[in-house]
């Protein structure tokens, strides 16, 4: 048998094997990109939400914070005292000390761009999804609280119990930190934060702020809005309009 | 001495085949699966020894990134292998002593950390 391969043969049998492996590889992409979840969460989207603190009343915010609750299964804390209960959602009311006009505002992990909580973490616990959701992975979790004292919000609780019949789609537990996840799970499958669905009007919107169809891009485009100590440059999600 | 390495190597050997075919606690969504003829895993060798690794890569690859498939999630584990209480539609949590976990998991003395946070049952009413 001859051994040698003339150059032309070589180049042949190349260029053939490239074409079947890139053939193969579009194949592959094709079917993983069937169902969405298969498929790791890009920056193509940066999902936001827009509250409208002139038509929020306060009735809707005390519907969001138990929304919240039952959704995620916390606020039920037995052994916790005042400050040690969990507060992922929490009304607040700011008032202009000039003109005496209050306002009510719905406050919660503000999901920023450049989250404070994040730089601070020793044990990369506290990360940020490629679409904008801040997390806790309790897995990595050493419930050192630096993230709690390094957010500008107030949003972080820490568990300070043991706990039991958690929601399945929600785990929590002693030592570890957690906040709101945007309902990262109910997101996932497409629907709307337990917190946005309780409000009957449509004074908090959310969805995606990159794409210009949504709602929320066309809304914030239209009016006034504001985020929450913006001189803090840390682009926050969450956006606020009427304070 | 080969025949005491023997000796011992069956010993453990039985008493760990033993235990792993301790069918009362399979649990309840599991048994019926297995008498109906179904498998969902693969090999049941495989599981036996590599779903913490299978478990740690998809809790990453879930809440890192967002991919919710079913497979090798703890809460596909748990809706399988949790117990029916008898006579009632309760469930025993799944970490409890002599349930799916704990049998294996007391054996060789290694503790189960997911169920510090992780429901121990299946949910009730969603699936």
């Amino acid at each position: 048998m001859d051994s040698k391969i003339n150059r032309r043969d070589f180049i042949k049998a190349t260029t053939a094997t490239t074409a079947s492996v890139a053939a193969l590889g579009a194949g592959i992409t094709l079917t993983t990109y069937v169902n969405a979840n298969e498929n790791p969460v890009t920056n193509e989207k940066r999902w936001g939400m827009l509250v409208d603190t002139n038509r929020l009343t306060e009735s809707d915010i005390d519907g969001m914070v138990t929304a919240c609750q039952k959704e995620n299964g916390w606020g039920n804390e037995t052994h916790s005292t005042g400050d040690q209960k969990a507060s992922w959602i929490k009304k607040i009311k700011v008032k202009d000390t000039a003109t005496q006009r209050i306002s009510n505002l719905a406050l919660m992990c503000q999901h920023c761009e450049e989250p404070p909580c994040v730089d601070v973490c020793p044990t990369n616990a506290s990360m940020k999804r490629e679409d904008g959701i801040v997390l806790v992975d309790k897995h990595r979790c050493i419930g050192c609280r630096y993230c709690m004292m390094a957010c500008p919000y107030d949003a972080r609780s820490f568990v300070h119990e043991e706990l039991t019949n958690q929601k399945e789609h929600m785990p929590r537990g002693k030592g570890t930190v957690e906040a709101c996840t945007l309902c990262v799970h109910r997101v996932d499958k497409g629907e709307q934060p337990a917190c946005v669905e309780a409000v009957d009007s449509d004074a908090v919107i959310f969805g995606d702020l990159l794409d210009v169809t949504s709602n929320i891009h066309q809304t914030l485009k239209r009016v006034q809005s504001t985020q929450i100590r913006a001189d803090l440059n840390l682009n926050t999600g969450v956006r606020y309009s009427g304070i | 001495m080969n025949r005491f390495m023997v000796l011992l190597l069956s010993l453990m050997m039985t008493s760990v085949f033993a235990h792993a075919n301790s069918e009362h606690t399979l649990g309840t969504q599991a048994d019926s699966m297995k008498s109906s003829g179904k498998t969902y895993h693969q090999s049941s060798s495989m599981i036996r020894k590599m779903h913490p690794e299978f478990m740690n890569h998809k809790r990453d690859k879930t809440l890192r990134q967002g991919v919710r498939t079913e497979e090798y999630s703890l809460k596909g584990c748990v809706s399988c292998h949790a117990s029916k209480k008898d006579q009632s539609n309760d469930y025993h949590a799944i970490d409890a002593s002599e349930q799916f976990c704990s049998t294996c998991h007391q054996k060789v003395a290694i503790s189960v950390d997911c169920f510090g946070c992780h429901r121990t049952t299946p949910a009730e009413g969603d699936k």
